[in-house]
């Protein structure tokens, strides 16, 4: 491995997308990241046992003839990279032993269950703190580990509406959404990597453990912390603004001659004049309902009419092309695969190709930040459920062959329904 | 001082234009890191952010610029930027907003700011990263949208693609950029002697990383996901009484125990419905029919009702009615800074043995110019009198 955190371990309990992702992330930059899965019952982002495999997938080529659907799903494996996994059945108190022989040799545990889950198995933080003094356990639940919420579950799809996010997504006319996929997880992933590096920090200055709890409504709320701030600051409720900025104009997406779209946005009194050199004369910077930000934020709705039949007549990638080299904000909106196949993405190393023994080899988002000193590289595709058992527990355990067979004979471990 | 912080000791110096760096050196702040902001004579950008409340202060300003000491300095003088360089010899940390090649034209090139402190992070957060084709490019939290693949997928297929609210990307990307940094001072402390690093964030990037399960889903189906062409309860808030509601299921318990709430017996019964593949075939079967239940209720009182199940929903709330949250509130989610102003939201997560601290609300340009200089740049009284009456300081 390589990275900043290199050195590093994390026993984790992580699933579906906000912990695998805090997880991932740590592992991206370092850490030894084992995963342990609950024999039996999937994390949620492989699916059900029984979930079919899309036609799409089974006809990809790839390095193993055998598909099972739980280990190919797209959710699980775009967010498990450099990790390993191993599968316990922590409802027998076997697995749960060996769960609490792992944790010793952790300097972290990261789980994302509901928050009375770890203490019905016996391995919350005040008990595996008995194991590991120092021990750093995250928490990442939907409401936080107290509070009258405490045991109410949720999801992404149900967090971005009760911190509000979905109040503030939306087009001005129209009702609240959420977001394309479910945004609230992505970013508690964020902060509880940072949580988690926190503890580290503070466990390499003193030698204390400690417990991380992270509510992903309040995660959410951090991310629109200004417009909670805006109403106790001055009383205002903010609405839905589309894809208009608070403070300037122009500063929208719109529909390009090739039914495509470009997002583009001035911000300064160059940008602007720039932007106007861009369309091709002076018309707008002549038009006094557009002569300074103010009166084009006043006239937003004359000035996107104005831009809108302007961009219709361009191709989206050419008039990007000149508007970026103008020193304009603007962009192409790229789908998935065009952001899978752009070329300064794949030259900075952001966009990787990986290789997985079932689904074949695809792009993937990489890491997303680069240190001069301590490069990190993608080393592992996401893990086959259990696919490292064996080897961990042996290598960490010294369990041998003999009584690993005799785990899985017992249906403390394995792959696939138990 | 607050000594149970994990940054306790840490010593950063704020070069951040942009609300990404800003948010960045924010939570270094929060926990326990020692902030100089050095901003020149027009303020930090995120001053002139609207919105505003009565008194002209910006919002978005009093959020990201908090916990720290603010020094106005006229970067373009080498008076100036001797007294940046003399922080960052005994600094731990140095934040900015621009590219390598933007800092060097400030004289702030990174080789030498290493030379001068071998042992300094440095940590630029920019829209695209310090090297590659959009390098120079200007960006915000709209083209991040756009090029990293949320727009395409947020909103609705017949109307504009929709960048996510707010400043995402730039939260998203201070937020990773934190992390980095700290995850980096792990690192150095196992060197002898220190080696400061360079770390390099594109907003893009941290965006595009957030993207990943819609980015790989999409090579797996071979087709990019689109933006949805409706809205129903399967994908996001649907209409009740009083607003709208979540109430996208995951397991099968979570669904059986809706539908019966619901009155819906016979979705609640067959277990087929139990598994999201299958709703997803037989959307048509059963969406109208809960919409219209659903479309009965208020939205607490349907939340309630589920959570005291413990089924998963999601009423939609605006941010008056978080602010008067029981359960934030019991959580002690709002905080007062040590020296007053309003209530901030925050942290995003809490820390049993060293809690994020709010020591103070957003500083006014300049407000400490005089002590940074001194306590940061290691200058006499003589030096500061002079910077303050040439107008390099102020």
């Amino acid at each position: 491995m390589s990275g900043p955190l290199t050195g590093y371990r994390g026993i984790v309990l992580t699933q579906a997308w906000a912990g695998s992702y805090a997880t991932q992330l740590l592992g991206m930059l370092g850490a030894e990241i084992i995963q342990v899965e609950f024999h039996g019952r999937p994390d949620s982002w492989r699916g059900s046992y029984d979930r079919p495999i899309p036609d799409t997938v089974a006809d990809t080529p790839r390095a193993t003839a055998n598909q099972h659907p739980w280990n190919v799903n797209p959710l699980y494996n775009s967010v498990n990279l450099n990790k390993q996994c191993i599968t316990l059945d922590l409802t027998d108190p076997a697995g749960v032993e060996i769960f609490k022989r792992l944790v010793p040799l952790a300097d972290f545990v990261a789980e994302n269950f509901a928050p009375r889950v770890l203490g019905n198995l016996g391995i919350d933080y005040e008990a595996l703190r008995q194991i590991k003094t120092d021990i750093i356990v995250c928490s990442l639940s939907a409401f936080g580990n107290n509070g009258p919420w405490r045991d109410v579950p949720g999801i992404g799809g149900t967090i971005e509406p009760i911190s509000g996010m979905s109040s503030l997504l939306g087009y001005e006319d129209g009702p609240p959404l959420n977001s394309g996929q479910m945004y609230p997880d992505a970013a508690a992933g964020l902060n509880g990597f940072a949580g988690i590096v926190t503890a580290l920090m503070h466990r390499e200055m003193t030698g204390e453990g400690q417990y991380v709890d992270l509510s992903m409504q309040e995660s959410s709320l951090t991310f629109i912390g200004d417009a909670l701030l805006e109403e106790r600051m001055t009383g205002n409720v903010r609405g839905r603004r589309g894809n208009r900025h608070m403070t300037f104009a122009p500063h929208g997406i719109y529909a390009t001659a090739d039914n495509k779209w470009i997002a583009l946005a001035a911000e300064t009194a160059n940008q602007w004049t720039d932007l106007c050199g861009v369309a091709g004369g002076d018309v707008w910077l002549e038009d006094g309902r557009f002569s300074n930000n103010a009166a084009r934020k006043a006239n937003e709705d004359a000035l996107d009419a104005e831009i809108s039949g302007w961009v219709a007549g361009h191709k989206r990638d050419d008039l990007a092309k000149r508007l970026s080299n103008a020193g304009v904000i603007a962009a192409p909106v790229l789908d998935a695969h065009e952001v899978a196949s752009d070329e300064t993405l794949r030259e900075r190393g952001f966009i990787v190709e990986i290789d997985h023994p079932e689904a074949g080899t695809h792009p993937h988002s990489g890491i997303p930040v680069q240190f001069s000193g301590t490069p990190t590289v993608v080393s592992r595709h996401a893990p086959l459920q259990g696919q490292h058992t064996q080897e961990v527990l042996e290598r960490l355990l010294g369990i041998e062959e003999d009584e690993y067979v005799d785990l899985v004979n017992r249906h403390i471990t394995g792959a696939g329904p138990s | 001082m607050i000594t149970n912080s994990a940054l306790h000791g840490i010593r950063v110096i704020d070069l951040s234009t942009s609300v990404s760096a800003a948010w960045c050196v924010r939570m270094l702040a929060d926990f326990g890191a020692d902030v100089a902001l050095f901003e020149d004579a027009d303020g930090h950008a995120a001053r002139r952010l609207g919105p505003f409340d009565d008194a002209g202060n910006s919002v978005i300003a009093e959020y990201v610029l908090a916990d720290r000491r603010s020094a106005i300095l006229e970067f373009k003088s080498l008076e100036g930027i001797s007294a940046v360089r003399a922080a960052v010899a005994g600094a731990d940390v140095l934040v900015c907003s621009g590219t390598r090649g933007e800092m060097e034209t400030f004289g702030l090139d990174f080789n030498s700011l290493l030379q001068l402190n071998p042992g300094i992070v440095i940590c630029s957060i920019t829209p695209h990263g310090s090297t590659g084709a959009r390098s120079k490019h200007p960006g915000n939290d709209l083209t991040t949208a756009a090029l990293s693949g949320w727009a395409s997928i947020n909103g609705l297929a017949d109307k504009p693609p929709l960048k996510p609210s707010g400043l995402q990307s730039s939260y998203c990307a201070g937020t990773i950029a934190y992390g980095s940094i700290v995850s980096t001072l792990l690192a150095r402390r196992k060197q002898t002697p220190l080696r400061g690093q360079f770390i390099d964030v594109s907003e893009l990037e941290v965006m595009a990383s957030t993207f990943g399960p819609a980015l790989l889903t999409s090579q797996y189906q071979r087709e990019p996901q689109p933006r949805k062409a409706k809205v129903d309860m399967s994908t996001g808030p649907v209409p009740v009484k009083d607003g709208h509601f979540a109430l996208t299921i995951s397991r099968p318990h979570f669904w059986r125990d809706a539908m019966n709430v619901l009155g819906l017996d016979d979705l609640a019964e067959d277990p087929r419905w139990g598994t999201s593949w299958y709703r997803k075939e037989h959307a048509d079967e059963y969406v109208d029919r809960a919409q219209e239940k659903l479309a009965q209720w208020n939205k607490m009182d349907l939340f309630d009702t589920l959570a005291a199940l413990r089924v998963i929903a999601g009423p939609v709330l605006e941010t008056n009615e978080l602010s008067e949250n029981v359960h934030l509130e019991e959580r002690g989610f709002f905080r007062t800074p040590e020296n007053g102003g309003p209530q901030y939201p925050g942290p995003a997560f809490q820390m049993s043995a060293t809690p994020a601290h709010l020591t103070q609300r957003a500083p006014g340009p300049g407000d400490h110019t005089a002590e940074v200089l001194r306590d940061f740049s290691g200058l006499d009284e003589s030096d500061i009198d002079a910077l303050l009456a040439s107008g390099v300081a102020k």
